[in-house]
């Protein structure tokens, strides 16, 4: 192994160890997916009774399982750049950045444990999705092509995210104003990306932006491979996988070569 | 402790007519700087002088504007990097990880691994006394406990360019010891070592070579007894609050005072003999001076007549 990978395997092992001794950071990850498919998956079918076709027999709770999937991918990429920003205002990332290794190493080996964080973290809730009474997952094309595809899914988005981590650290100084972005624009996005509600039966101005979101072929591709019982309606594995794949390989491409900016 | 201070000695780093200005303004102009193998340079002047840019400089954190550093002989880059221990002014541990941890994840950023990583943590551990809380977290650590980290973190991979940003800075006088106490063991095994400090006591007991900045600007350079030998024998701080541009011009006049500085509540006098001065001050002006320091004369100031006593108001002058 290379110098660089072994500086960047350690910066992973080192991230890995940091997410498992924060607990709170381990749990809300979590705990908040798990809690809107119990509160509000509940809550809208019992009190609801959604007639969407895409809505199977009206059971929202099965249908809010794969966004919560990205849900917790992208609550797990916050906590995980929030984590960039302590280590910048403690000084630390300097300390690293005072090593042989240039800023894209350093971010690859943080971004490596950022991914692998979120993943784990989406598979987590993708496996109570399945074992919890209730949630019926359809797996139109079988549970292992199904798995296969939700794994594929999640990598992508964490990869995307992790590079959107990477861009916002160039242009965000601080926390406080990561967490605003986070709060203004990434959060609104997650509404409109067709995990809470399809995005067939909405005004066609939301539909638009809906289209124009990236989050929404990562649902997409997360409702065909683990919920839906047909591909009818939605925008189909081969333009999901596109351009879930180009956004992700570019974004976090993009995000390690402007990595040296943010400090 | 006796240095590997050769008669020829051999270049650890050069800046050469270096310029570097920041968005805000502040920075750099025209700074020359030579660091030998074995030495302790320490850069001293207020904040804001440009000490920390210069070692910024040194460590390749920054390109100069204009002018050239070397390290080594030779531009910097990732393998030039592999000879410099940075010492932040701030400590930068990682609260979720023990020192051991610490210790093992920057060692092996620097190449190092297994056995000889271990052997090389637990020995610098002990080495700073704080080899018994190995396995703790940070978080637990105090400051001082934290800065002791911080040093044997740069001195892992055995550097031969150490950098340190004001490494001693409030710390109590056990842990600036234990640092100072390494430091001088590092030069002593050839390496080259700059100090970034506002501390002119620690200057004059531990370093070879003081460079003084004020403005980005390098004002003086040279040993300690260098710097002091033009000073009068004696140093006398007078509170007087309302001392006047006549009063001053009067005392200048004086033969044995060499220089009258005025400070923020009063005036810094240097003079040849406190026992004959004073008791003539205040037979003149005894009524309008509230209140006396002596001390014998010494690097703080030297400082004080390069960079003004009112410009070091604040700093941490000891």
């Amino acid at each position: 192994m290379s110098g660089a990978l072994l500086a960047a395997w350690a910066l992973l092992a080192r991230d890995l160890r940091a997410v498992v001794r924060s607990r709170s950071q381990l749990y809300s990850s979590l705990l908040m997916p798990l809690m809107l498919l119990a509160v509000l998956g509940t809550g809208v079918s019992s009190g609801l009774a959604p007639t969407s076709p895409r809505i199977i027999d009206g059971d929202y709770t099965s249908y809010l399982a794969p966004g919560m999937i990205a849900m917790t991918a992208l609550f797990s990429s916050t906590f995980s750049s929030a984590g960039l920003y302590r280590d910048r205002e403690s000084g630390l990332l300097r300390a690293l950045l005072a090593s042989p290794h240039g800023a894209p190493t350093i971010m690859f080996g943080k971004a490596l444990a950022a991914i692998l964080i979120g993943t784990v973290q989406a598979l987590i809730v993708l496996v109570l999705a399945v074992v919890i009474p209730g949630i019926d997952l359809a797996w139109q094309f079988g549970w292992l092509g199904g798995a296969a595809t939700v794994v594929a899914t999640v990598l992508l988005l964490n990869v995307m995210l992790s590079g959107l981590s990477l861009l916002l650290a160039v242009r965000i100084k601080t926390m406080q104003g990561f967490h605003l972005i986070m709060n203004l624009a990434l959060f609104p996005l997650f509404f409109l990306s067709g995990a809470f509600f399809p995005l067939d039966q909405v005004p066609a101005w939301l539909e638009i932006i809906g289209y124009i979101n990236p989050l929404t072929y990562a649902v997409d591709l997360l409702h065909y491979a683990s919920y839906a019982d047909s591909p009818d309606g939605l925008i189909g594995p081969l333009i999901d996988t596109l351009v879930l794949g180009v956004l992700a390989v570019g974004m976090f491409a993009i995000g390690l070569r402007r990595a040296p900016r943010a400090f | 402790m006796l240095r590997a201070v050769s008669d020829t000695p051999i270049l650890a780093a050069e800046i050469s007519n270096a310029s570097f200005a920041w968005p805000g303004g502040r920075g750099v102009e025209d700074v020359s700087l030579q660091v030998a193998r074995g030495q302790i340079v320490t850069l001293l002047g207020p904040n804001g002088a440009g000490k920390s840019t210069v070692l910024k400089l040194l460590s390749g954190e920054i390109n100069p504007d204009r002018g050239s550093v070397h390290v080594r002989g030779r531009p910097h880059s990732p393998e030039v990097r592999r000879g410099i221990g940075l010492v932040l002014q701030e400590p930068s541990t990682d609260d979720l990880m023990t020192l051991e941890e610490t210790l093992t994840l920057h060692g092996r950023l620097f190449g190092l691994r297994g056995a000889a990583l271990r052997e090389r943590s637990a020995a610098l551990l002990d080495a700073l006394q704080i080899g018994d809380r190995a396995t703790d977290r940070c978080e637990t650590l105090s400051g001082g406990l934290r800065r002791r980290l911080d040093l044997a973190r740069a001195l892992l991979h055995e550097p031969e360019l150490l950098l340190l940003d004001e490494p001693t800075l409030a710390l109590d006088p056990d842990s600036s010891a234990a640092i100072w106490s390494a430091l001088r063991e590092r030069a002593a095994a050839g390496a080259a070592i700059v100090v970034c400090s506002n501390d002119t006591s620690e200057a004059e007991s531990n370093a070879d070579r003081v460079v003084i900045i004020n403005g980005g600007r390098i004002q003086a350079e040279g040993t300690p007894s260098q710097l002091t030998a033009n000073l009068r024998r004696d140093a006398l701080e007078l509170e007087w609050p309302d001392a006047s541009d006549t009063d001053i011009a009067a005392l200048q006049a004086w033969n044995e005072i060499g220089s009258v500085l005025r400070s923020a509540d009063g005036l810094h006098l240097n003079v040849d003999g406190a026992v004959e001065t004073v008791p003539r001050l205040f037979q003149q002006y005894g009524a309008r001076i509230s209140g006396i320091r002596i001390r014998e004369s010494s690097l703080r100031d030297a400082w004080f007549q390069i960079v003004g006593v009112a410009m070091s108001d604040g700093e941490e002058v000891s």
